[in-house]
């Protein structure tokens, strides 16, 4: 399989980025990944469940995420819920994008130091 | 809260299959857990947001489940590309001639007039008027804002300023009121336009010309206003133009420039004789704008009213004592205002037309799509046994159908347009030049489009649902093969062939009834070489003779062309032989008070000059031709001397019976005439659209000399010397007054080819018509057969194993076949004859064409066999296959 080239992913959709970021540490269900966006962000960024499903929906499609077949411990298991994780192609972009922003934010320092002088 | 969370649900429930096979429970669920949560943390505004995010989804997840469809629709009509070029090409074909009638039925019909101001509110009485009656309907403040006459098609010869050598040219245009462009609210784009305060009578002549003589004959030249043309030898100065698209009332024929009834009529001659004060010089068109709130139907009532008043004050009017309407007003703001009583007709014709072949098409490609949906329906009971729902499949298929409707649509737009091209460089033979638009409009655009997407979802929907009820059990044991409820007598197959049958033997009868009668009634003779004649133009009025000038020329011309050597014969007529453009009148034969005096109606009236009939090679059957003292013969004032006039056969049975008809007396309105000749019955260019009885011919006199028709006076020149002759001629006429314009100058076969070919337009798209139902019929039997036969696969293998004929099983798939095509026929030809009758009750444009051809044995015995052999024929190819099939690999198939 010919390596398919990251750039063309970049720059996630906003969803796309927390769901994906969501997924970097552990695997989650959707409700998870919705939680564990709205702590991360103090509240501040909320992915709507239709648009969550949805975006799920795409990312499985751009071969970016992929439903994981394994469950944890049967006592936290919730069976009705599927789990999802990044697939290799998701980590590279994944990776990518975190370089890009880093990349705009050490541009943003610069540029902040400059104005507040 | 709880209100929330309903909807949110509803919503949920409402996703795609697919996507709530997945994500569904969790949706709700999350939905459920976080409601709370978000009523207590952002309130009625995070709710709203909730079920908003919810409801923006839906219609994504749907596009993006379509689109899927779509790209697997178009990989499936890839795999089998004949099914996917039949069905796209017979569906273009089908829509191609529809959206093109649609568009030129709209333009012509519907459309408004270009750069007026709400044409709607315009309307315009049927039959002309006198300028007398447009000032008495003027004074009807109530019910008009305004009423402007006018006169079209108007020729001028046009000389321009600074160019005195060159020849005049002819141009076309309207003789208008000065409040003719206020009542249409046209505004000029450039100068200014006639108005009833500033043009009066007696002022110098002035002429609004039309954007595209000012680009096409001035260069668009800036300083065009001010400039003087000589008009039909009079000076006259451009005082405006107007807006781009502006093509005056009554577009059809086509205007050039605009010039006032004010002018004198040495300008135009139209304008002689005092006719805009006669009461009964009735040759203006009126052109009234309603007055706010009246609408059309109490404009009608009125303007009858007035006009009944105005016709009882009038003593000498024969009409005057007629009864019933009197005033038939038409929509004015339209291209081609038609009588409101006709056009349902006319439209529901073309309806009907378009709409069975619209029909054939869409069934031809249901029976294709039901045929293949059989075909997979193996594929189709496995996906719906590992949980595909039947919507889904459903859906699926109706992208399909819907993909190769849009397919069709494309190519039925492509032919459309290059219909409309074809269309718009056809001539017609006529004296005045015509234009139409006929370009596509971005309605037929649309037309198509949703035809396109109503054919697709149509034609699918019902192959779809069959195709999906089977049962899923018995479909994955038996496979392809398997029999289902196909063999219900009344199945919807067999009923989709039935009437296409029906409707294809229907669309040829009809098409070819209206083609044989046309090309019968359209049988031009002429008794020599029609390559040998000439003809030419010549309109010196309006090259600045005075009438009593141009009687002179015309008198001495025929005289001085028969000198040239190679000329054999030469007469003058006031239209060209065998025209089309024919005036119907109603005679009166005068008996010695003896009997009641019969009368013809629409008898076809030409103006022949001497010699007339001898140049055609025609002799007379009775009687003599016109001389030249017939010319000299003053056919106003003296009403003691009556006009001679020579009867066509038709006629003169008509008038006379077997009697002889020679020196008898007929009337016509008000004038006497004397029968001095008799002469075969010459088919004129004209369809016999209307129930013509016969011809009159009457002779050339002063009265057409000082005021001829806009085609002018035709000069007739019989020569077998070919183009040198017609050089001669050229400098015989340039001779005697190098500023005559000579124009319309071609030969009779060209002349003859020309009104041909607009027939023949006609008769291609109707033979076009009925002939591409055939093809369409025989692709639609041909599938269902071939279908048949891979249905009984299994049956005709046993048979075959059991030692059944070759010939035997042929019959067996051979007898459903017919038994359909019988029906459909029988159905067809009654459908036929039941349309015909209708339209002939409705109106009587196709009357003629009908009885010529309604008893023709080759059409009523020719077409359904026709249709029947090409269908056995269709029925026969798949079924030989069936005599191929191997038993034993049939049997195997299990």
């Amino acid at each position: 399989m010919p390596k398919i080239d990251v750039q063309r992913f970049l720059p996630l959709k906003t969803q796309w980025f927390h769901i994906m970021l969501a997924l970097a540490g552990q695997e989650h269900h959707g409700y998870g990944i919705m939680q564990e966006v709205l702590e991360r962000t103090a509240g501040k960024v909320r992915l709507w469940p239709a648009t969550l499903y949805g975006s799920l929906k795409r990312l499985i499609e751009a071969d970016l995420i992929e439903e994981s077949d394994e469950r944890p411990a049967p006592e936290l298991d919730d069976a009705r819920r599927r789990y999802y994780r990044l697939t290799a192609l998701g980590r590279r972009v994944l990776d990518a994008e975190c370089d890009r922003l880093q990349e705009l934010v050490r541009a943003i320092r610069v540029k902040q130091a400059m104005v507040t002088k | 809260m709880n209100f929330a969370w309903r909807i949110y649900r509803r919503l949920a429930e409402a996703f795609p299959h697919e996507f709530k096979l997945v994500y569904g429970t969790e949706m709700v669920q999350s939905g459920e857990d976080v409601v709370e949560e978000i009523a207590k943390r952002h309130g009625i505004a995070g709710l709203i947001r909730l079920v908003a995010d919810i409801a923006i989804r839906l219609p994504v997840e749907y596009l993006s489940e379509m689109r899927r469809d779509l790209a697997y629709a178009a990989r499936a009509l890839m795999k089998s590309p004949g099914f996917a070029l039949v069905g796209i090409l017979s569906l273009g074909l089908g829509m191609g001639v529809t959206t093109s009638v649609f568009s030129t039925q709209w333009a012509q019909m519907f459309r408004g007039l270009p750069a007026v101001t709400d044409p709607q509110e315009l309307a315009m009485p049927q039959s002309p008027v006198s300028y007398y009656y447009v000032e008495q309907y003027r004074a009807q403040k109530n019910l008009f804002a305004g009423v402007a006459a006018f006169q079209n098609g108007i020729p001028f010869n046009v000389a321009f300023q600074g160019n005195e050598n060159a020849k005049p040219v002819r141009v076309f245009g309207q003789l208008v009121s000065p409040d003719y462009f206020s009542v249409l609210g046209v505004k000029p784009q450039r100068g200014r336009v006639f108005s009833a305060a500033v043009d009066k009578p007696g002022d110098a002549p002035v002429v609004v010309i039309t954007d595209r003589f000012w680009r096409n004959r001035l260069d668009s030249s800036p300083d065009a206003l001010g400039q003087t043309l000589r008009l039909n030898g009079q000076m006259a100065t451009i005082v405006g133009i107007t807006p781009k698209d502006f093509r005056g009332a009554l577009p059809a024929v086509l205007a050039e420039l605009f010039v006032p009834v004010t002018v004198p009529a040495a300008l135009a001659p139209e304008l002689a004789n005092d006719v805009l004060y006669k009461r009964d010089a009735k040759v203006f068109q009126a052109m009234m704008r309603l007055a706010p709130g009246v609408t059309f139907e109490s404009a009608e009532a009125g303007l009858d009213t007035i006009t009944r008043h105005l016709e009882d004050q009038d003593i000498s009017n024969p009409e005057r004592a007629a009864r019933g309407r009197r005033v038939t007003l038409l929509a004015g703001g339209v291209m081609v205002p038609i009588p409101r009583a006709l056009k349902p007709v006319v439209v529901g014709f073309f309806a009907v037309l378009v709409g069975l072949l619209l029909t054939i098409a869409c069934m031809n490609l249901a029976n294709m799509l039901l045929a293949r949906g059989a075909a997979r329906r193996k594929e189709l009971a496995i996906r719906l046994a590992v949980g595909a729902s039947r919507f889904r499949l459903i859906r699926q298929m109706m992208s399909e159908g819907i993909l190769l409707a849009m397919l069709g649509g494309t190519a039925g737009l492509a032919l459309a347009y290059w219909l409309a091209l074809l269309r718009s460089q056809l001539k017609l033979p006529q004296a005045l030049p015509e234009e139409f638009d006929y370009s596509l409009d971005w309605r037929a655009l649309v037309f198509t489009f949703a035809l396109a997407i109503i054919c697709g979802i149509g034609f699918s929907l019902a192959p779809a649902l069959q195709a999906t009820r089977a049962d899923v059990a018995p479909s994955l044991k038996e496979g392809a093969a398997i029999q289902l409820r196909g063999y219900r007598r009344f199945g919807m197959r067999n009923l989709l062939v039935v009437s296409q049958v029906a409707g294809s033997l229907m669309l040829l009868l009809i098409a070819g009834f209206l083609v044989m009668g046309f090309s019968k009634t359209n049988n031009i003779q002429t008794r020599f070489d029609a390559n040998t004649m000439y003809l030419l133009a010549i309109d010196p009025v309006r090259d600045g003779y005075s009438p009593e000038k141009a009687q002179a020329l015309f008198e001495k011309l025929p005289g001085r062309l028969r000198t040239i050597g190679s000329v054999g014969s030469v007469a003058l007529a006031a239209q060209p032989p065998f025209s089309i453009a024919g005036v119907t009148v109603q005679l009166n034969a005068v008996k010695d008070s003896r009997d009641a005096s019969r009368v013809l109606q629409s008898v076809i009236k030409e103006t022949v000059g001497a010699g007339y009939f001898a140049a055609l090679n025609e002799p007379m059957l009775a009687g003599r031709q016109f001389e030249e003292r017939d010319e000299r013969t003053t056919s106003d004032g003296s009403k003691t001397l009556p006009l001679p006039v020579v009867l066509d056969e038709s006629a003169a049975r008509g008038l006379f019976g077997k009697a002889d008809a020679i020196g008898q007396r007929i009337t016509e309105d008000k004038q006497s005439y004397q029968v001095i000749g008799v002469v075969r019955d010459l088919k004129n260019g004209l369809p016999d659209e209307t129930a013509q009885s016969g011809s009159v011919y009457l002779p050339l006199t002063r009265r057409d000399f000082a005021s001829p028709p806009a085609g002018g006076i035709t000069i007739m020149v019989r020569s077998d010397a070919g183009a040198d002759a017609l050089r001669a001629v050229r400098s015989e006429i340039a001779s005697i007054d190098p500023n005559l314009a000579i124009f319309d100058v071609r030969t009779l076969a060209g002349y003859l080819e020309l009104s041909r070919s607009f027939m023949r337009l006609a008769l291609d798209t109707y033979g076009g018509i009925g002939v591409f139902g055939l093809v369409l019929a025989a692709i639609g039997l041909a599938g269902v057969t071939a279908y048949a036969v891979a249905r009984r696969r299994k049956e005709i293998g046993i048979r075959v194993a059991l030692g059944a004929h070759k010939a035997q099983v042929l019959r067996l798939v051979l007898r459903e076949g017919v038994a359909l095509v019988a029906v459909g026929t029988v159905l067809g030809f009654l459908g036929a004859i039941a349309m015909v009758k209708i339209l002939s009750a409705l109106t009587s444009i196709f009357v003629e064409a009908f009885n010529v051809a309604t008893n023709d044995p080759r059409l009523l015995l020719g077409a359904p066999l026709l249709l029947a052999a090409l269908a056995m024929l269709a029925c026969y190819i798949p079924a030989r296959r069936s005599a191929k099939i191997d038993p034993l690999q049939a049997l195997r198939e299990e």
